[in-house]
């Protein structure tokens, strides 16, 4: 966020975060205050060195005294110093010169951005890592793009890998996009050049640790304030990336829900560009860089899975060099595909960024947040329920906008392969097993692909997926054989891997996350309606 | 015309809501096709062709303009046969705003699409705040005056006030809940089962098939209900069993009379022919059918229905098939698992 926005963006939010607050009275103050207090201490007892961590213990303790004996004019400064104190936090720097540098610097400084040490060495060493003639960006470019001008973007992609900013930062400035406002992860800052590069890409910062409510209260409305200010901006649904392979399905409604309220406050304020665009994104890889540690944390025991990893292959710069090299070598693309943008209501926008019906009748969607009748009602709840059918389109609108790679494709024959050799194991039995009889023909999978890839090109004619070239034109053996190279040019173990004339499930569980990036599309279903005797 | 309410479809469940709203004291406008039926009903205040000599209460106006009758009014009905819904959903939302009220009181699924009508409603109107109306109401009963009770569903809360404000009385009593898949679909399936139990009373049986056809009915429906999205409790609702109950009871409903006139005998089409219009169960069970294969679920007294619409087998040895079928646990948690030792 631009300087000048900064102090009136802080006032704002505390403005709203504390008002919100005391609005329920005594008791929601100290409660409020109270969680904060608790949140707080218990991470940092968890965490700081033992020098931080007294003098920010005694500075929690104070706030605690004055909780238990301030008044609520005490409390609510306490609160409000609080409140300010995250919010800045947050914030970060925003220098349009900047940009435009770091996404000339991508292709060689892609180490530099990516890992806290040496950028220096990995820069001179590999000058060649030229992400540029990798990245496609398709889809509904043109539209989004024509709709800058016209309001604010919110653009919305899915959630793979930690490459995706990445790819997202360089591939929408390739496009003409302007940059955008997204959260970040704190982690990623504590690298002093990254952190400058982050926040001038405009990032600002995210700190997972924080569980205190409040705190998540501040970031929703930081990002509506954001949205308000008129700043494009970027969220994943998603929440963090898919740890399954599957592509989103259950989206994080919170700060998808900012978009009506941003919208409603510019009405209100009568502010020149009040409309915002959601823009649904998918980003396809051939390979995915952390595949072996998401598909791993995935299967973990219920309650062992981690929300945040950051030590996965994304923090090795050997394994993010391994993985460009293996991209290079297999002169693999990563697709970024833009969908039609939406209005917050989920209504299609044509390019000038007017909400239109089915029939192409143009709907006024200020109706939208009034009562039956006309008046402006409102209606928390009502508008998050409109929040949660955009939600719907979302879903929809990624399923349509993936590219299906040959390792999806092939993982997907291979493990439904599996399922009807073993119809009576659950999942976890049947990643578990593995004898080497329990191997496929390679002829028999190569049939099994053919049939896969049949009900794909349907699926393609009727706009419900893309496909990759690959996947088009090659025939079944040929893609057992691409799927293979894939993975054997970059995961430690490849999904599958062949034996003279047979195909073995070297690693089952990589081969489910390839498998579940086609669930969605009922590929494989019966035609037949269940017959019983 | 400044209206509160809009039915549109002047058949004889929406003159009957039109008329229940105007009782209310809501200033109604009642969308109909045919200019002759609009003048009588306007001088009059009957639907000669529909409920007789009835009389309506005043405050409906009738119109065979959809634009006058739809545009500015916060609540608005839809009331017409499935198959045609959508094309007046396409003209309605012409004239439909965001913030308009708009329910469905329409049973039925879209024969290609399979679509329930209020989906229609999203597809081709702008109207977001939809909900459906739907429950055990036969309109010869409400014409009459006696009490019933119905459902209205929706995922807006002020879809529910606004149908409640509008047409709850000590007459018909308004239940809201928000399961607006379950409730649309229940209402849409329960037509199946009522073949069934018209082909059941064709062949001479009582109580204790129409209990089990009902019974075992619903389960099923509740099946694929669940499997669609639907919440299993809408199914033990005015929505689920008690419209099934009345639909199976009542032996002047279209679809009980299908299905006895082809369980004694007769074809298809000389059914529909007797009875001067398809009754919408006909054409559910083949959609339900069609999205049991799809989903996975197994759906057996609605596959006999369809074995008997299609006329090859004989109702007897359908039933005797029915029948037949190896002992089941009744609480599905394996409905596919078969009792044994």
């Amino acid at each position: 966020m631009r300087a000048e926005d900064q102090n009136r963006a802080v006032a704002e939010v505390v403005s709203r975060v504390v008002g919100k607050v005391t609005k329920g009275g005594s008791q929601s103050l100290e409660r409020a205050l109270a969680e904060t207090i608790y949140h707080e201490r218990k991470r940092i007892e968890r965490s700081s060195s033992s020098r931080s961590r007294a003098k920010q213990l005694s500075a929690w303790d104070r706030r605690r005294s004055q909780l238990v004996r301030g008044s609520d004019t005490v409390r609510r400064r306490v609160l409000e110093d609080l409140v300010t104190r995250f919010t800045r936090e947050v914030l970060g720097n925003f220098d349009p010169k900047v940009h435009a540098m770091a996404t000339r610097a991508v292709p060689f400084g892609l180490s530099a951005l990516l890992h806290a040490s040496s950028p220096q060495q990995l820069l001179h060493r590999f000058p060649q890592l030229g992400l540029d003639d990798r990245i496609e960006v398709n889809g509904a470019v043109d539209h989004a793009r024509a709709l800058q001008d016209k309001g604010t973007l919110v653009c919305v992609p899915t959630h793979s890998s930690n490459l995706d900013s990445i790819v997202l930062g360089y591939g929408m400035h390739e496009q003409g996009f302007p940059p955008l406002l997204y959260g970040a992860g704190l982690n990623l800052f504590k690298n002093p050049l990254v952190g400058y590069f982050m926040r001038n890409l405009g990032a600002y910062t995210v700190d997972r640790r924080k569980t205190a409510p409040i705190y998540k209260q501040v970031l929703k409305e930081y990002a509506g304030v954001a949205l308000e200010f008129g700043y494009h901006s970027l969220f994943f649904p998603g929440g963090t990336r898919s740890r399954s392979g599957e592509i989103e399905t259950k989206l994080k409604l919170g700060l998808l829900g900012t978009t009506i309220p941003a919208y409603a406050n510019s009405l209100a304020l009568k502010r020149p560009k009040p409309k915002l665009f959601v823009v649904p994104m998918v980003l396809s890889y051939e390979l995915v860089l952390e595949a072996e540690t998401l598909i791993d944390d995935h299967l973990q025991a219920e309650g062992k899975a981690r929300y945040i990893i950051t030590d996965d292959e994304f923090s090795s710069p050997l394994r993010v060099f391994q993985f460009m090299r293996g991209i290079l070598e297999l002169d693999a693309r990563i697709y970024l595909t833009l969908l039609p943008p939406r209005d917050p209501f989920g209504n299609p926008v044509d390019e000038e960024g007017r909400s239109v019906d089915a029939s192409g009748r143009e709907i006024d969607i200020s109706r939208y947040l009034c009562a039956a009748g006309g008046e402006p009602a409102d209606d928390p709840h009502r508008d998050q329920e409109y929040t949660r059918e955009l939600g719907q389109h979302l879903v929809a609108d990624y399923l349509r906008g993936n590219t299906v790679f040959p390792t999806h494709l092939v993982a997907f024959a291979a493990f439904s392969a599996l399922e009807e050799m073993h119809p009576q194991r659950d999942l976890y039995r049947l990643l578990r097993s593995g004898a080497e009889d329990e191997s496929l023909l390679f002829g028999d999978l190569a049939r099994r692909c053919d049939g896969i890839r049949e009900q794909l090109l349907q699926l393609e004619a009727a706009g419900r997926v893309r496909l990759s070239r690959r996947v088009r034109s090659l025939d079944g053996g040929d893609l057992v054989v691409h799927a293979l190279r894939s993975w054997g040019t970059y995961h430690t173990r490849p999904a599958l891997s062949r034996r003279g004339d047979r195909i073995d499930a070297t690693d089952r569980n990589l081969l489910l996350y390839y498998r579940n990036r086609l669930t969605g599309y009922a590929l494989g279903r019966r035609e037949e309606p269940c017959r019983q005797t | 015309m400044q209206a509160d309410v809009a039915v549109l479809g002047g058949g004889s469940w929406g003159t009957i809501l039109a008329h229940l709203a105007a009782h209310n004291g809501q200033r109604t406008a009642l969308w109909m096709r045919n200019p002759q039926a609009c003048e009588t009903l306007n001088a009059t205040h009957t639907n000669p062709r529909y409920l007789g000599e009835t009389l309506l209460a005043e405050g409906i106006t009738a119109t065979t303009e959809l634009g006058e009758a739809v545009r500015g009014t916060p609540v608005v009905i839809f009331c017409v046969p499935s198959k045609a819904s959508r094309a007046v959903a396409r003209q309605a939302g012409e004239f439909l705003t965001g913030d308009q009220v708009v329910l469905s009181a329409t049973k039925g699924l879209e024969p290609e699409s399979f679509h329930t009508v209020t989906e229609l409603l999203r597809a081709e109107t702008c109207a977001l705040k939809i909900g459906a109306i739907s429950g055990p109401n036969l309109a010869k009963e409400i014409v009459r005056g006696q009490p019933s009770a119905t459902v209205v569903a929706s995922r807006f809360r002020e879809v529910i006030v606004r149908a409640t404000e509008a047409l709850h009385s000590s007459l018909f009593r308004i239940y809201g809940q928000d399961d607006l898949r379950g409730v649309e679909l229940a209402g849409a399936l329960k037509n199946v089962i009522a073949i069934a139990c018209g082909a059941a009373a064709g062949l001479g049986f009582g109580h204790n098939v129409r209990a089990m056809l009902v019974t075992r009915g619903l389960a099923e429906i509740q099946r694929l209900g669940v499997k669609l999205g639907a919440d299993p409790l809408t199914f033990s609702g005015l929505a689920g069993v008690g419209d099934l109950l009345v639909t199976c009871s009542s032996e002047l409903s279209r679809n009980f009379r299908v299905g006895r006139g082809v369980a004694q005998g007769k074809t298809l089409d000389q059914v529909v022919e007797e009875l001067g219009e398809v009754a919408e169960g006909v054409n559910t069970t083949r959609v339900a059918l069609a999205l049991a294969g799809r989903e996975d679920v197994a759906m057996p007294i609605t596959e006999a229905v369809k074995d008997l619409l299609d006329g090859k087998v004989a109702a007897q040895e359908i039933l005797q098939d029915l029948m037949g079928r190896a002992a089941r646990y009744e609480i599905d948690f394996d409905y596919t698992a078969e009792v044994s030792s």
